[in-house]
């Protein structure tokens, strides 16, 4: 096709400025299909299905808010509710601190290799969780394990039970998560600190502030995007953890590390309530939009310009 | 500010080095296991190295199990979502970037939402739709559902905004080009390394999942890599000997496809974030 060609009817001016017509239409139409058809329909039919009883066959039974009111006393819920507010802290208040400490370290000036460590440590976001997570299970074996075995080379003793014992099968779990995620978070802040300019450092020092002072008064405040960036991110996305303790534990022993996703999966696939699954996932649904609504709003992620 | 003092840049040394082992002793006592008869994976104390070496785990591996059928089925389902999504994403990313239409705003808005939609939500009705709807084919259901995720389009947006100057489309406008012919010649060209990105991220998406196939795919015969490894875990015996040789086996495209479009996705991925 000659685009130069003379005598191709212009469009008519109007057309011109008011825009290129439906084509914008065309291009985000797609994605809106895909969205409508495995995004908002699902949604509809969890919404629906939440109200109803129902084991995969025949017709759902319409029973209210009954699976609500049971979800509000069910200590399991319970548990996992509280277990996945363990996780979110602790992604929030050590997993991030983490992240930015390495970011730090890393931006080091005149720094050799810093590639080499930036790829080392993103390398578990790489690989598939369930690799991962078989890996992660042998290292944690009681008897024949890594962990235990370093343990008692260092210190003489390593017997722990990392994964059959509750409040260290959580540790453990939390644990995965540091290592899997710190150094995908590192990435980003690493990204902010590299556009900080040099200058705000400079004048920090000859006003005499200090390393602390500095960091406190010239990163922190300059790093706010992305921090809030990251911690949405995470907020959001532990809110939803759901490898690490199903791969790792089974959400064991007994619900010691069970998580709200865990317990969704757990009451559709392996127990056949997929209307109580259904709403558990709607009462999931509300907390983390909302989380995330919130923590947008306060920090401003996403807002379209 | 001043090169760091050579003392506190050596701490700084101590401390990623000590990272480092603690990021690598996991996956290198997993490739040094997968070369070890199978009664030594498990010996203490522990042996870094292989010693004596043996292939045994990866040729029983390989004679005993499907594992060509698994790779396949994980790389075709791979490939070709990567390549719709990111055509799908870019073509989006391009009219939010440089278009003004009616609505814009609220379709953005509707998008960026569906990124706060969990996973664990959707997945019970949808598998039930997909169900009831009679789809089975396992390319379908694996494919799909996922081609379109809204964090693809915002990266997209993102660096057509940087890299696409409006005056270029402009005068191709001029010329008489058509609105999808732009997209085509002049903005894909230009967005060659965020398609990287975005592709490395897709493909590892899909290559890696394992939930979502764990529910969908029932047949044995329709595994995907994750899934044929968890099953070798799960059999009665623990053949943690032919898992950890699968395991190695199947990081192999995630690390290769890593390694040669590293510097994309890692820029890609922060590009949105760290622009405010």
């Amino acid at each position: 096709m000659s685009v130069t060609e003379v005598g191709v009817p212009r469009r008519p001016l109007t057309a011109r400025l008011r825009g290129p017509g439906a084509a914008p239409y065309v291009f985000v139409l797609p994605f809106y299909v895909l969205y409508g058809l495995f995004l908002v329909v699902p949604i509809g039919i969890g919404g629906y299905l939440s109200l109803t009883e129902w084991a995969g066959l025949g017709t759902p039974q319409w029973v209210g808010l009954a699976n609500y009111e049971r979800l509000l006393s069910d200590g399991s819920f319970r548990t996992a509710v509280g277990n996945t507010v363990i996780y979110v802290a602790f992604s929030v208040g050590v997993v991030v601190p983490a992240a930015l400490l390495v970011a730090q370290a890393l931006n080091t000036r005149g720094l050799k290799g810093r590639d080499f460590f930036r790829l080392t440590f993103f390398m578990p976001v790489v690989l598939s969780p369930i690799i991962i997570a078989l890996v992660f299970t042998l290292l944690y074996d009681r008897e024949y394990g890594l962990l235990n075995a370093a343990l008692r080379g260092f210190f003489g003793w390593g017997g722990i039970d990392w994964l059959g014992e509750p409040s260290w099968a959580k540790v453990s779990v939390m644990l995965l998560v540091l290592w899997r995620w710190t150094g995908y978070l590192t990435i980003f802040f690493l990204a902010g600190l590299k556009n900080i300019p040099r200058d705000f450092y400079e004048a920090a020092e000859i006003d005499g502030a200090g390393r602390v002072r500095t960091f406190f008064s010239v990163t922190v405040p300059m790093l706010k995007p992305v921090t809030a960036f990251v911690a949405v991110t995470v907020l959001v996305g532990t809110a939803q953890i759901l490898e690490e303790p199903m791969l790792l534990t089974k959400g064991g022993p007994g619900e010691a590390t069970l998580s709200v996703a865990m317990f969704i999966y757990r009451e559709a696939f392996t127990r056949q309530q997929l209307g109580y699954a259904a709403a558990a996932g709607v009462v999931m649904f509300l907390l983390v939009f909302v989380l995330g609504r919130a923590a947008n709003a306060v920090y401003g992620v996403g807002r379209e310009r | 500010m001043k090169a760091a003092p050579r003392s506190r840049r050596g701490l700084v040394y101590v401390f990623l080095a000590m990272l480092v082992v603690l990021f690598a002793v996991p996956l290198l006592w997993a490739l040094s296991s997968s070369f070890k008869p199978r009664g030594d994976i498990f010996a203490y104390p522990p042996q870094p190295l292989p010693i004596p070496f043996t292939w045994e785990n990866y040729t029983r591996l390989l004679e005993t199990q499907p594992f060509w059928g698994w790779f396949l089925t994980s790389t075709v389902v791979a490939v070709v979502s990567t390549a719709v999504s990111v055509f799908v994403c870019a073509l989006a990313g391009f009219a939010f970037a440089k278009y003004r239409f009616p609505g814009k705003k609220f379709l953005f808005n509707v998008m960026f939402s569906s990124l706060a939609v969990p996973f664990a939500v959707i997945v019970v009705p949808l598998f039930i739709m997909l169900i009831k709807a009679g789809v089975t084919n396992v390319y379908f259901t694996l494919i799909v559902p996922w081609l379109a995720p809204a964090f693809g389009i915002f990266m997209m947006r993102q660096y057509v905004e940087q890299s696409v100057p409006d005056s270029i489309l402009e005068s191709a406008r001029l010329d008489g080009a058509s609105e999808f012919g732009l997209f085509l010649r002049i903005v894909l060209p230009l967005l060659r390394p965020a398609l990287g990105a975005l592709a490395v991220w897709s493909f590892l998406n899909s290559y890696n999942s394992f939930f979502w196939p764990l529910i969908v795919v029932s047949d044995p015969a329709q595994y995907t890599l994750p899934l044929g490894i968890q099953a070798l875990y799960g059999a009665e015996s623990r053949q943690v000997d032919m898992v950890l040789a699968g395991s190695v086996l199947a990081a192999i495209p995630s690390l290769i496809m890593f390694l040669l479009l590293r510097k994309q996705l890692l820029d890609g991925l922060t590009a949105g974030a760290v622009k405010s």
